[in-house]
């Protein structure tokens, strides 16, 4: 059945790049334990390099890449040492109200500089059509799957069997116990921000030919991000993995049957939904009992 | 007054709490021992209402309070002391005790009155205005009896009030809860330190692995074998009071 | 109730009383009404958000259900707007139910995440149903003189009835503070377990505290929108909104019931004041300063988390401890 293989091959395409904003996520939340609303604004910024690029200089986005990273490293720690350093042991509210205030600060910094029109980055590629059977998709939408799925599966690989990624697991399930060890927490911290800013911003340009590029383009993005990480499990690499195909697929059959238009609505009620229904995700996992009442 | 019957209580693979069953006399001092990881905690959650049983029953004057919610098993009669305890951290320690008073009192005029008056009982007059978070653990252990007292209870469960008091505190703490005795309260008093379950308790059940292995008057229980035997690794709590 | 306490109010709300008597400047007014109004909001917020602990990123949920009430029966139904911010009123309590049961659920930022994802999908509603909402033009509130249809000639009579309900707002805040239900609320802001330990109802507290607050700040979305004469879904909606209503109190003293205002007049001020230095460079404008609460947000909560008003309280208890000593 040809739309069947469509739905497929979509939710692949997609999930991958939502593999790669929840990893990064799931890294964020699960080591350090906040929840950084101002995440879907990175992916904004990570959209936006792209379009400078791409506009002023005729850099196609997957060169851009390679820039991206140490530049979204150095936001990483930027960002971590004026803002998120003094408040990583702070209440909730505190936490709560300073990522949303970068939030906000993010947004309009964009929206000041650059203004709320659409923008689009169309390269070569997003024109080219492949075809396997029945199913559609264009070239830059594999690239996209490729370069994240690499760099996703780089990512599980730093955390498996490096050493500095066994510290940060260590420091995720166990802070105290890690401070005894003598870890430095702080830069185990710092390296978890950093690499999930890494992440979301690659992921953003990525996405830079798939979608339009504004101000908030990160809230539809950061929300459904939340959504797959709690559905996988909060801190889960896997879980993370399985919850990106699980809402890729979501979304791909929703749109499908109700199209695209209410595709946002699809997000946010399955979001409210999950973690009504399943705040423990979809495997149970540890953490989970901050969700609930 | 209070009776369980076969409580048991299930987390996952672990069962926290065995086919328990004792009863409370209105009016006693009934003391709950046992080494770390009894259960003995949980077994208060499961009385006070934060967790519903898995098997048995918890009745209170003949009512089955199995699964009802805490604050509504506080109305009936019965309310419970955390054994981290939880201070209102930002309000003062009149404020937290009043709090508790308004559960029987419908005006704040009068709740602050009642406030007063706990706060004398319990000694803690020279801290009424002070913000309970700066309070250092003694009286936040005091505060925390204060304020479970203000509601009136019939029974009031007790965990772990004495743990961490130096010894003038640990008196004091004793005599104050002798005189809630002496004037009819029930008191189910969870506590590690043996010593001081000694001084007070007219009956102890022992929780051992989640069942009760042991229900008795002090004497019989510190010269029980399998009781002794539970404690074996566990240094200063058999000492003699 | 009168009291000592009260003076910060007296203050604060018997200059706005008194300011149309002495300020014939239109600008001047429809600023005092701005600052009243978003502090009624942020008041509005502050019952649910500082007296009851359950932070909430979506308020604008409610407003703009207040807002598209009022204008709807208005245009559509050529009811009396009064009519509006009843219906309002009930729809957003409706609502708040609703986010009350999630506020029972969640916890924290998961919380704050969930009222986000109910804002939008509003949104989302409000720009797409045409058939009802007109879609994403937004509905214009159309003027019609007369006390009945809300529809005044001058300022003067949008101040006294924006003071009236800010007043109402500050009072609830009041009442919060001395009552039984907003001692008990206190408790399970503080601790929940151990406020239901004592015998406090938690759950339904919450509810009823987020429900209050919502039917207020659909009020305040029902009046702005008759004053503003204008409802745009992408505005009432917003995300930006519901962080302005926080904001404000947050800054002023999340949790007192004078602070909401005190932060509405520094905020709300500071926005006409940029709003009329740089009138020519609309769009750049609207983000500066919203660049500026955003900062303002990071450092205020991780600084001076009490705000302003918390702060001066607990200067002046310093000094009156040491007057004593």
């Amino acid at each position: 059945m040809g739309a069947l293989e469509q739905l497929v091959v979509s939710t692949v395409l997609l999930g991958g790049i939502y593999a790669l904003i929840a990893v990064g996520l799931t890294l964020i939340f699960g080591i350090m334990r906040v929840v950084n609303f101002a995440h879907g604004e990175f992916l904004m910024l990570g959209m936006y390099l792209a379009f400078w690029s791409f506009t002023l200089w005729g850099l196609d986005p997957y060169l851009v890449l390679f820039v991206a990273v140490p530049i979204f490293f150095v936001v990483g720690l930027l960002t971590y040492a004026l803002v998120m350093r003094g408040v990583i042991r702070a209440s909730h509210n505190v936490q709560i109200f300073t990522t949303v205030g970068l939030s906000t600060v993010l947004q309009n910094a964009a929206l000041v500089a650059w203004t709320g029109d659409f923008r689009f980055v169309r390269p070569w590629h997003s024109g080219v059509v492949l075809r396997i059977g029945d199913a559609a998709f264009n070239l830059s939408q594999v690239v996209a799957f490729l370069v994240a799925a690499l760099f996703t599966a780089a990512l599980v690989a730093f955390m498996k069997w490096t050493r500095a990624g066994r510290i940060m697991r260590a420091t995720a399930q166990d802070v105290e116990a890690a401070t005894l060890m003598g870890i430095d927490t702080d830069r185990v911290y710092r390296l978890a921000w950093t690499i999930g800013l890494v992440c979301v911003g690659i992921a953003g340009v990525l996405m830079s030919p798939l979608y339009s590029v504004y101000p908030t383009a990160g809230l539809q993005f950061v929300l459904l991000a939340y959504v797959v990480v709690v559905l996988g499990g909060l801190g889960d690499m896997m879980g993370a993995l399985i919850g990106s195909l699980i809402v890729a697929a979501v979304e791909v059959i929703g749109s499908y049957l109700f199209g695209s238009a209410w595709k946002e609505v699809i997000y946010f009620v399955l979001f409210i939904a999950v973690l009504v229904f399943r705040p423990a995700g979809l495997f149970g996992q540890r953490g989970a009992e901050t969700l609930g009442a | 007054m209070l009776e369980l019957e076969s409580v048991t209580k299930r987390f996952g693979g672990l069962t926290a709490v065995k086919d328990v069953t004792f009863r409370a006399a209105p009016g006693e001092i009934l003391g709950i021992i046992g080494p770390n990881g009894a259960g003995k905690t949980t077994l208060f959650n499961v009385v006070s209402g934060f967790y519903a049983p898995d098997g048995g029953r918890v009745r209170f004057d003949g009512r089955d309070i199995s699964g009802m919610s805490p604050h509504d098993i506080c109305v009936l009669g019965l309310t419970r002391t955390f054994q981290l305890v939880k201070p209102f951290g930002n309000l003062s320690v009149l404020d937290n005790v009043m709090i508790g008073a308004l559960t029987r009192q419908r005006s704040v005029s009068a709740a602050r009155e009642e406030a007063r008056r706990v706060v004398a009982t319990c000694r803690l007059d020279a801290f009424a205005q002070s913000r309970a978070r700066s309070l250092p653990i003694g009286l936040r252990k005091r505060l925390e009896v204060a304020r479970a007292l203000a509601t009136r209870p019939r029974i009031l469960l007790l965990d772990e009030v004495m743990s961490g008091l130096n010894p003038a505190e640990l008196s004091e703490m004793i005599m104050i809860l002798r005189g809630l005795h002496a004037d009819g309260l029930g008191l189910i008093v969870i506590e590690h330190i043996m010593a001081a379950m000694m001084r007070l308790a007219q009956r102890i059940v022992v929780l051992h692995h989640g069942e009760k292995i042991a229900e008795g008057r002090p004497e019989e229980i510190s010269r029980d074998p399998r009781v002794v035997d539970a404690y074996l690794g566990e240094e200063f709590v058999l000492a003699d009071a | 109730m009168i009291g000592r306490r009260e003076w910060p109010a007296l203050v604060v709300f018997g200059a706005a009383a008194l300011a149309p008597l002495v300020i014939r400047d239109g600008f001047l007014l429809d600023s005092l009404i701005l600052i009243l109004l978003w502090g009624a909001v942020s008041g509005a917020w502050n019952v649910a958000g500082g007296y009851a602990g359950q932070v909430s990123l979506g308020h604008s949920a409610f407003f703009g259900l207040g807002a598209y009430s009022a204008a709807l029966l208005a245009t559509r139904f050529h009811q009396s707007p009064w009519l509006g911010l009843l219906v309002g009123a009930v729809l957003a309590t409706l609502a708040g139910l609703v986010i009350g049961y999630l506020a029972n659920r969640l916890k924290g930022p998961y919380f704050g995440l969930a009222t986000i994802a109910f804002s939008q999908v509003l949104l989302i509603l409000a720009s797409r149903w045409r058939a009802v909402t007109s879609g994403s033009e937004g509905i214009p509130v159309p003027f019609r003189p007369g006390l009945w249809t809300l529809g005044f000639q001058s300022k003067v009579p949008w101040v006294y009835l924006i003071l009236a309900l800010a007043v109402c707002v500050y009072l609830v805040a009041r009442y919060l503070e001395t009552s039984r239900p907003g001692y008990q609320l206190a408790g399970v802001r503080e601790d929940e377990d151990a406020a239901e330990a004592l015998g406090i109802p938690s759950r339904r507290l919450k509810v009823a505290a987020i429900a209050v607050s919502a039917a207020l700040t659909s009020v305040c979305g029902g009046l702005w929108a008759q004053y503003v004469g204008f409802v745009d879904p992408f505005y009432v909606f917003s995300v930006d909104l519901s962080v302005r209503f926080a904001l404000n109190s947050i800054i002023g003293g999340i949790g007192t019931a004078i602070g909401p205002f005190v932060g509405s007049f520094l905020i709300t001020s500071l926005e006409i004041y940029l709003r009329a230095t740089f009138s020519d460079f609309k769009a750049g404008l609207i983000g500066i300063y919203l660049i500026i609460y955003g900062c303002l947000l990071i450092v205020v909560v991780r600084f001076v988390p009490q705000g302003l008003v918390g702060w001066l309280g607990e200067r002046l208890r310093a000094v009156g401890r040491y007057a004593r000593a």
